[in-house]
């Protein structure tokens, strides 16, 4: 059985993406909650803080739906890997 | 006691205890270590620095651990080396190197925020230290953590070339070669970060790690007889250090040791990974994610957690941010090497590099007095030459052979 899991992450959405509800069709798609902590919206991209609750392989499709669609999804911390 | 007074969110300014926790629980907002000034002045003065060793710890009131230091007793206090040679070939008033490349005990700036995140494991009473790295962190996590007697895991992507592996192995850590790309990498250590009762260094422990590069900034302006320069060029990866090199240059004023700061701080990044440059350039907040393609990889950081942090302090110190091309930072690591006598790696280059750009594009001053972070050695990345050095006069074992080889020698002179 699969657990629930939390992912914290940065959403990067290109410029074409702003105005479309792409964060709630995954949600619903996939049965993922998000919970948006912070956000940056200018007229050329958006950044969102948020996180993601699910079950593993939900939260896995539901990235890949994202990222298919051209949203940058990175993990908060950045890149660990210095 | 420590002069440090908790941890705040850089964001929405929350406070939170001095604890192993990296993130803000409301915001998600990164956590800085944040001091007690007043305290800090009445017990550091120029004199009582001056009067201790020359290691990072001479500034110890201004680092994030409570009680005395206990790893990297030898790092820090690196040589500022005048760049007479280099000045004189770039037309430039007064240039100086901070060289890092000469770091204890591994030869790279690492080692300074490396001390700093073991010395502060201690004092939480961890027992196991952990980093997720290709290069110079993992040399210094696994040198400074045998030294202290930390049990050690070092994760690296398994298609790390068996030469990057070998500075750290020697050191006998648990080293873990993870199969994926660096994003699977990533996530694994950000899980495994949150489930083990681990130190690590540049996730649960980056807010204490991260305030060891300061000590490079306190040191220029020691070095430099107790005044900030006019510019800094800092390499950046995350873009931790240039943040830290500026605030080591406000808290110096905060507390008296200096009482100006007229430094531009300037970013220096390799065009194949340079998402806080462009965004710079762009003259936008938001840093957009990248996948890095350049040699120097000790900078390759995609998505840069402290991106944005860099670019307000170069946009507020007056700075500005440049990139170079590979062919760019070869060219300078070769000029450092041949001027100056000091053989860096990548990131040496790529801060060289972007020194010039910035001189021919009117960005930074001939007549300023600059210094260029130079941080880490060679020595690590002596593969990218390969074939881009001068060349090697073979000869036979007689002294017609060598008189030949002379006489090349001294034609080529006489060009």
């Amino acid at each position: 059985m699969s657990e629930l899991k939390k992912l914290r992450v940065r959403l990067t959405f290109p410029q074409e993406l702003i105005k479309e509800p792409v964060l709630f069709r995954m949600a619903k798609k996939y049965d993922v909650m998000p919970n948006i902590r912070r956000a940056r919206v200018t007229d050329t991209f958006g950044e969102m803080i948020l996180e993601l609750e699910g079950l593993e392989e939900n939260l896995e499709q539901g990235i890949n739906s994202l990222r298919e669609q051209g949203v940058v999804v990175e993990l908060i911390e950045g890149d660990i890997i210095e | 006691m420590g002069h440090v007074k908790g941890l705040k969110c850089r964001e929405c300014g929350r406070e939170y205890p001095i604890e192993p926790i990296y993130v803000c629980e409301f915001c998600f907002g990164p956590l800085e270590a944040i001091y007690d000034y007043a305290k800090i002045k009445r017990a550091l003065s120029r004199k009582s620095i001056e009067r201790r060793p020359k290691t990072l710890w001479r500034y110890k009131e201004l680092l994030p651990i409570d009680g005395e230091p206990q790893v990297g007793l030898n790092s820090g206090f690196t040589p500022l080396v005048k760049a007479e040679n280099l000045a004189k070939f770039l037309g430039v008033k007064e240039l100086y190197i901070k060289d890092d490349t000469v770091a204890h005990p591994t030869l790279s700036f690492k080692d300074r925020v490396v001390a700093v995140a073991l010395t502060k494991a201690k004092e939480f009473g961890f027992d196991t230290v952990a980093c997720a790295s290709t290069g110079n962190l993992a040399h210094a996590v696994s040198a400074h953590g045998a030294k202290s007697g930390f049990n050690r895991f070092i994760f690296i992507p398994a298609t790390l070339e068996q030469s990057k592996i070998l500075a750290s192995i020697v050191y006998e850590p648990n080293l873990v070669a993870v199969d994926g790309n660096y994003d699977d990498v990533n996530r694994l250590c950000s899980e495994i970060a949150n489930k083990y009762r681990w130190a690590f260094v540049n996730i649960n422990i980056r807010p204490f790690y991260a305030e060891g590069s300061k000590t490079i900034g306190f040191e220029i302006v020691e070095q430099l007889g107790w005044e900030a320069p006019d510019s800094i060029v800092v390499p950046c990866a995350s873009g931790s250090l240039l943040t830290k090199v500026w605030k080591a240059l406000k808290e110096f004023k905060e507390i008296g040791i200096i009482k100006e700061v007229e430094t531009k701080i300037y970013g220096a990044q390799a065009t194949g990974c340079s998402p806080i440059s462009t965004a710079f350039k762009q003259g936008t907040d938001v840093i957009r994610p990248v996948k890095p393609n350049t040699i120097a990889k000790s900078l390759a950081i995609g998505n840069p957690a402290d991106g944005y942090y860099a670019l307000q302090a170069v946009r507020e110190s007056g700075g500005a941010i440049e990139d170079v091309s590979d062919e760019e930072i070869i060219d300078a690591i070769k000029l450092l090497a041949r001027t100056e006598g000091i053989f860096a790696e990548t990131a040496g280059g790529v801060t060289l590099a972007t020194y010039i750009k910035l001189l021919k594009e009117g960005k930074i001053d001939k007549k300023d007095c600059t210094v260029l972070c130079i941080t880490g050695n060679g020595l690590k990345t002596a593969e990218v030459l390969d074939g881009k050095t001068v060349e090697v006069y073979h000869i036979k074992p007689n002294l017609a052979s060598f008189e030949e080889a002379l006489q090349r020698i001294k034609n080529k002179e006489g060009k």
